[in-house]
């Protein structure tokens, strides 16, 4: 059976696509699926870094579509996690080295070498953008709740749906406690102008910062609030679609940190 | 009036909210109606409901009644215009009341809409445009655009911008069940949109000495006073 290609996109900039990226795709191979994340990100790789595999690339997408290598030659095969392989981006091109028809062949390849093939999209709606949808099959919209991001991400639900893609909308980086005081939107208020099925709230954690850097994979730390949320994303993507949805909240009292703290097991 | 030989038939123009329609008595009813034909064809469905009046020149002549009579049956029956009459000095009367009456009961009928009616959400980056008026059954998000030469009715929320009589009938309105927009525009006149303002009531948006007002609609409703139910 032909895998599924999935397009992880945003808009805006600097929202955790990249992160997600790399987490569900993470967490979708610790579920046995073969899976490939591509940097679509021609000129400003980082999909790379943030999975610590920057020092193995030999070959990138340009060169695929370009005739230079296999898809087998440029996947990076991650050394933790099996199943997992990261198509890196170019650094030295831009957007234009690819277009839109090689982007169908690129996914017709993949849709037979992978089970689900993840694309990070660059920010903006240009070229990078009409790459990555082209040839997409469903799509996955990053949004963290403040009001440009969610401008953004209206104008990208509407391009999907040129596209006759469905989108669905994570929420990243929500803060409980500015929600309750009224400081933040709340995810009712994102999906309430965005009008799309959810997918997954995600909570601001630091843990994000730390595996980012080092390149570890954030749904491996176990204590990562938004490690967790990813895995139940990558669950309710494939295979799970009707897991309930958590909704981070405050955890309000004492006892309740104690005993969580008590029961939990490393 | 005298008519000469090569004078038409009949001769068409707009008199005021009617039409005037001179015709050559002295030709045979037949030729006279088909010489009506050909212009009230043209007029299309601007005939429907049109005030019609037949000016037959001589006001001696003796079959003149029975004449305008024979043709204005002819013209209801095949253009469905409105009332006919000979050219008199408009009386405003009961009668004209009734007459007015009567017609508007008629002009649903055959009414053409130029209203353009949009459903679902309009997104951030995507733009409608009507010539006349827009009604958008569902919500105007933040960084989309509504534009119409007409009014603008959104059965939503609106939160984009909204540019109703583009670009100078300053007698359209923009009407919300929800009204926070982003900028709203009526002919040449633009109004900023104030965060926080909306009352959760349907409100909307006129111009009064110059300037944007907005109204909670079901209070300020301005049709209510109308005489009669019109069309915009």
């Amino acid at each position: 059976m032909d895998g599924k290609i999935i397009v992880v996109t945003s808009g805006k900039g600097g929202v955790g696509k990249t992160t997600i990226t790399a987490s569900i795709g993470a967490a979708l191979a610790l579920q046995g699926k073969r899976v490939a994340v591509v940097d679509m990100d021609i000129g400003l790789r980082n999909l790379d870094v943030v999975m610590g595999l920057e020092n193995r690339i030999v070959f990138n997408i340009v060169d695929i579509i370009q005739g230079r290598c296999k898809i087998k030659q440029a996947a990076i095969k991650d050394r933790r996690i099996d199943n997992l392989y990261l198509i890196p981006a170019s650094q030295s091109d831009d957007k234009n080295a690819i277009k839109p028809e090689n982007m169908v062949w690129l996914c017709g390849k993949m849709r037979k070498e992978f089970d689900i093939t993840l694309l990070d999209c660059p920010a903006g709606i240009e070229q990078g953008f009409r790459n990555s949808i082209v040839a997409a099959d469903e799509a996955v919209v990053v949004c963290t709740p403040e009001v440009s991001a969610v401008r953004d991400a209206d104008r990208i639900i509407g391009l999907l749906y040129a596209q006759s893609i469905t989108p669905k909308l994570v929420v990243n980086r929500i803060v409980p406690k500015m929600v309750e005081n009224g400081d933040m939107l709340s995810h009712e208020d994102v999906v309430e102008v965005l009008s799309v099925d959810l997918l997954g709230l995600i909570e601001m954690d630091e843990y994000v910062v730390v595996s980012t850097n080092t390149g570890t994979p954030l749904v491996l730390q176990e204590e990562s609030k938004a490690g967790k949320a990813l895995r139940r994303i990558a669950l309710r993507l494939d295979g799970h679609p009707d897991l309930p949805i958590e909704n981070p909240m405050i955890q309000k009292t004492f006892w309740k940190k104690l005993s969580s703290k008590f029961s939990r097991k490393n | 009036m005298n008519f000469k030989e090569d004078t038409p038939p009949v001769k068409l123009k707009g008199v005021g909210d009617s039409l005037w329609v001179t015709i050559n008595p002295s030709l045979p009813i037949d030729q006279l109606k088909q010489g009506l034909i050909t212009p009230f064809q043209r007029l299309k469905h601007l005939a429907v409901n049109a005030r019609i009046i037949i000016d037959t020149g001589a006001e001696d002549l003796e079959n003149r009644d029975e004449l305008i009579e024979t043709l204005g049956d002819f013209l209801k029956k095949e253009f469905q215009v409105g009332h006919v009459t000979k050219p008199v000095t408009p009386n405003r009367s009961v009668t004209q009341n009734r007459i007015r009456q009567q017609d508007m009961g008629n002009s649903w009928h055959h009414y053409q809409n130029d209203g353009l009616v949009i459903a679902g959400r309009v997104r951030s980056g995507q733009k409608i445009q009507a010539k006349k008026h827009l009604i958008v059954l569902g919500d105007l998000n933040p960084g989309a655009e509504a534009i119409a030469g007409g009014d603008i009715i959104i059965m939503g929320s609106l939160q984009g911008k909204a540019s109703a009589g583009q670009p100078d009938n300053e007698e359209a309105i923009i009407v919300a069940l929800e009204f926070k927009p982003t900028q709203i525009q009526i002919g040449g006149f633009v109004a900023g949109g104030m965060a926080d303002s909306a009352k959760n009531r349907p409100e909307f948006a006129y111009i009064e000495n110059n300037a944007i007002v907005v109204d909670d609609y079901i209070k300020e409703n301005p049709f209510r006073r109308l005489a009669w139910p019109e069309v915009r």
